[in-house]
Parts: C-alpha cells; structure tokens; sequence
C-alpha cells in the first residue's frame, strides 16, 4: 500500500469514526435561549469532588408495580413522575440522588432522566442510541452530564453541550414532573416505579444532602457550596421555583405563589404565556402562543397527558421543571420572576 | 505521678472505634432503621477497586442489619485498617514515651494530628460529606484538595511515628 494509498484510508477511517459519533449523539433539540456562550460555561466549569462516573448513572433500570412500591415509599416520598407515549415511570427521589441519571427507555424513545441535588432540578433527555452519565463536574452548582459517544460535557439546566463534538447542540427535552408519591400513584394508578435494584450498592434509606420532609441539611442551609455566575436576593437561595423558557425569555414562577393561582398569564413583547395549576400533582404546565391566550380554568380538566381544554389546541406547550432559585438565575439572570410581587 | 505503661486493649479499642468512625465518615458505616437483609453484586475482580471518588470505592456487598447499614468495600475496609493500625502504634509510642516521661501530654496530643484529615474526606454524591454538614459556603471552590486528605492523614501519622522513634519509643512492628 502506497502512501497516499493509507492517506485516504485512515482520512475515510477517521470521516467513519466521526460520523458515527456523530450519528449516535443525543437527538438535536430546539433552539434554546442561554445567556452565557459556551465557552464561558465551560470555563466556569469545576469538580464536584468525585470523578467521571464516581456518581454511577442506572443504565439497566428495573421497574416495578405500584402495589410493591408501596412496601418501600411514603406517600409523602418526592418522586420524579414521567409519563411518555403512554407508559408512566416513577422515580424515586431517595435513589436518584445517588445516582443522578437514569438511562431508561420508554415506548420507542431512549430517555435520560436526570436529577441534581444541588440545584433540586429534574429534567428528561432524549437520548438517542447514546446513554448519558454523570462527568463529575458541576456548572454553577449544577450537573454536568456526558454522553458516551461524543464525551461532550452537557449541561443540565441549559439543556445544551458546552464543550467536546457536541458543543451547541441542545437536547432534546421531555416533562419530568417533581411530585409526591401518593399524587402521582393518583395520576397514574399503573405506574411502574424504579426499584433499589440498581446495579449498585446505597443506603437508600439516607439522602447525604440532607432531607425534604422535615427541611433539613443542604436544602434548608441558606448558602450555596458551589460559586455561581450570577447571584440575586430577590427569593431565598433555595426556594423553589417552576421555571420555563422559550427561545427568548426566561420565567420562574415562585411555587408558593402558583399554589395560589388557577392559571398565570404573562405577556414578554408579542409572545405570550399561560401556566396552568395542577393541584392533583402539585405542579404546573407552562405554554406559549403569538397570539392572546384565553382560558376559562372551569373547561380545565387533567388526564393522564396532563391538562386538557380546547383553548390548548393550537397552543406551543414548553418543558418547565422545578429549581431552586439560586440555580435558575446562575443560568438567566434576565428571567422574568412571577412571584405576585408585582402585576405582570 | 504514677505513669502506667500503654494497654493493648485500650489502644485495640480506640482504634477499632477509630475504623468505625473513619467508615461513617465516608458513609460506608451509617445508622437508622432498615430492615435486615444481605445483598451482594455478582463477583467480578474489577469491582474490587471500582472507585467512587479519591481513595474512595465502590461496595461488593451491603448489610442492613435493623438499626446498621454495613457497606462492604474490600478496598475502603484495607484503609481503614491501615490507618487504625497506624493510630494504635502512634498510641502507644505517645503512651510508652510519657510512661518514661519522655514526652508530654500535649506532645502526645500533637503527634494525632494525623487522625483527623481522612474522617474529614469522607465522600457523598456531588461534594465531600463534610462540607454538606458543616454547609460552609463557597468551600466547593476547595474540594480539590479534599482528594490529598486521606494522603495526609497517613504521612502524617507515619512521620510523627518516626518522631516517637527518635524520642526512644519501643519498636512495635519489625519496621516501626
């Protein structure tokens, strides 16, 4: 064989070896508003203190029926509730935060579900062929996930990669809704639920960071552990927030205040949202349109889907999830805030 | 003053209270009601030294034994060892030196030093356990060096022996 002869073959060895790394990526995602370049994000990357895969993410989940969930969760347990093509998956708070991700699939779609202590944020991923696990590092507090066919860092809150192959894509979102265990088994009375059978060994019994019920340990702790990119006084640092953004604006809605609304209309130049109460779930669903909204929450009824009414057909529905503030504004500090501080 | 020489099973005791102490730092070791049952993943030589963070490894084999949760790292259970082994030779160097009055209670005193970097280590998901209960803000800018703890706790512990050596502490095992 020649010179140019192996040339061309390690070049086509290599177009090969980078389109397949290409094509086993995480599905490309909407565009997606950040407010810093990636760059910057990755600079401000730092170690969390264990290494790549010290935190170990579940990628052969085990699933079981509510009935036997029942024998190991309180009603008043956090879960991480999916529902997607149909299938509803409960993932309990008290596994994933020793493990962070969960490579799972549900119907055709490969999902990710994703969890960071720190920040109090659960949020699903299409992941494609690829699984994704836990670098170890940490963006404003946050973590940072990697896919296993690019090795790209992937932010988790900006929902984007920030550096490696993958740097500027997004992901691919899906609705992960931050509940208890006795609302979702409401829901969705034929849930499975993740089972401790992890492949791993913890003491699910103890949550390291602290506790929800009573508020205890990290999650009460006024300071944050981590340095952030931007900080703001306006809530306490870890109240929670339902946030949501489309590719301009960012919003939060303080939790407290939704509890106390049916619906939310918020109007950002000629883009316009509605957020819809789900008391059942003790959440909220976000949605956009150009053109007014109008709603009469009595035509609001909840499905398995989530909420339903004929004034929704037609509307844009955005993934919101749940964070502590602090964290939603270390990513977007020009959110818009709905806290019933001011009319909006 | 009467100086009584070391007791073997005192040294035996806190140093075996030492290793616990060490295990729940690191959260192999922990407390609270479970229910009683044995698990173990399947044998393969590499789970041995699976690591979960610096000088920090993964479990083979979990026991809930009703109020105990008892992980079993062969790796993490080998450092514990070591490190209770070296605190019970240091105890009884500082024990045996103040005995022939050789040394004073607060020499003794900073010659265990060493014992408190690696209970500081311990790890738990995204930061080191210490600083998710102390909740110092802004020491996640430091947890880098949380890596070098383990390290230090174990040179300093060997060099304060070879300080008791000098002193004219007894030779316990055949190399200290």
């Amino acid at each position: 064989m020649g010179n140019s002869q192996r040339t061309l073959y390690r070049t086509l060895v290599l177009c090969l070896c980078i389109s397949g790394s290409a094509l086993a990526m995480p599905p490309e995602g909407p565009p997606r508003l950040l407010s810093a370049s990636h760059e910057a994000y990755a600079n401000a990357m730092l170690s969390g203190g264990p290494g790549k895969d010290g935190i170990p993410a579940i990628d052969s989940p085990r699933f079981s029926d509510a009935a036997s969930a029942d024998a190991y969760l309180e009603p008043q347990d956090i879960v991480f509730g999916v529902y997607h093509q149909g299938q509803a998956r409960a993932y309990p708070q008290r596994i994933l935060v020793w493990h962070e991700i969960v490579n799972d699939t549900l119907g055709e779609d490969g999902l990710s579900i994703s969890y960071c202590p720190l920040t109090a944020t659960a949020v699903g991923f299409k992941r494609g062929a690829t699984s994704l696990g836990v670098s170890g590092k940490l963006l404003n507090s946050n973590v940072v996930m990697y896919d296993r066919a690019s090795d790209s860092h992937w932010s988790q809150i900006a929902g984007v990669a920030i550096d490696g192959p993958a740097k500027g894509r997004s992901l691919e979102e899906v609705r992960v809704v931050w509940t208890t265990w006795a609302r979702w088994q409401a829901r969705h009375p034929q849930t499975q639920v993740l089972t401790r059978a992890t492949g791993a060994l913890r003491n699910y019994n103890r949550d390291p960071y602290g506790s929800y019920l009573p508020l205890q340990g990290y999650y009460a702790a006024p300071g944050l552990m981590f340095p952030v990119m931007h900080q703001d006084s306006r809530l306490p640092a870890k109240r929670m927030i339902l946030g949501f953004r489309s590719e301009r604006v960012a919003i939060a809605v303080d939790r407290a205040h939704l509890r106390e609304q049916a619906v939310l209309h918020y109007r950002h130049g000629d883009e316009y949202f509605l957020i819809i109460r789900d008391e059942q779930l003790d959440t909220g669903w976000a949605y956009r349109s150009d053109t007014p909204i109008e709603l009469d929450p009595a035509n609001l009824r909840f499905t398995a889907e989530g909420p339903q009414a004929a004034e929704l057909e037609g509307l844009e529905p955005l993934n919101a999830f749940d964070a502590m503030w602090f964290a939603w504004y270390a990513f977007y500090p020009q959110t818009v805030l709905l806290d019933g501080s001011h009319a909006p | 003053m009467v100086r009584t020489p070391p007791s073997w099973p005192l040294i035996g005791a806190l140093a075996l209270l030492y290793a616990l102490l060490y295990l729940y730092a690191i959260g192999d070791l922990d407390f609270g009601r479970v229910e009683w049952s044995w698990q173990a993943l399947d044998w393969q030589w590499q789970r041995l030294l699976a690591r979960r963070g610096p000088w920090h490894f993964e479990a083979v084999a979990m026991l809930e034994l009703g109020v105990l949760v008892l992980l079993l790292s062969p790796a993490n259970l080998a450092l514990a060892s070591v490190l209770a082994l070296l605190l019970a030779i240091n105890l009884h160097g500082a024990l045996a030196l103040r005995a022939s009055a050789q040394c004073s209670l607060s020499q003794g005193a900073a010659s265990s030093a060493g014992l408190w970097p690696a209970l500081l280590a311990g790890g738990a998901c995204c930061a080191p356990s210490l600083l998710l209960v102390m909740g110092i803000p802004g020491l996640g800018v430091f947890v880098g060096l949380f890596a070098w703890l383990l390290p230090l706790s174990l040179l300093l512990l060997v060099l304060s022996r070879c300080w008791q050596r000098r002193r004219g502490a007894p030779r316990v095992l055949w190399l200290l």
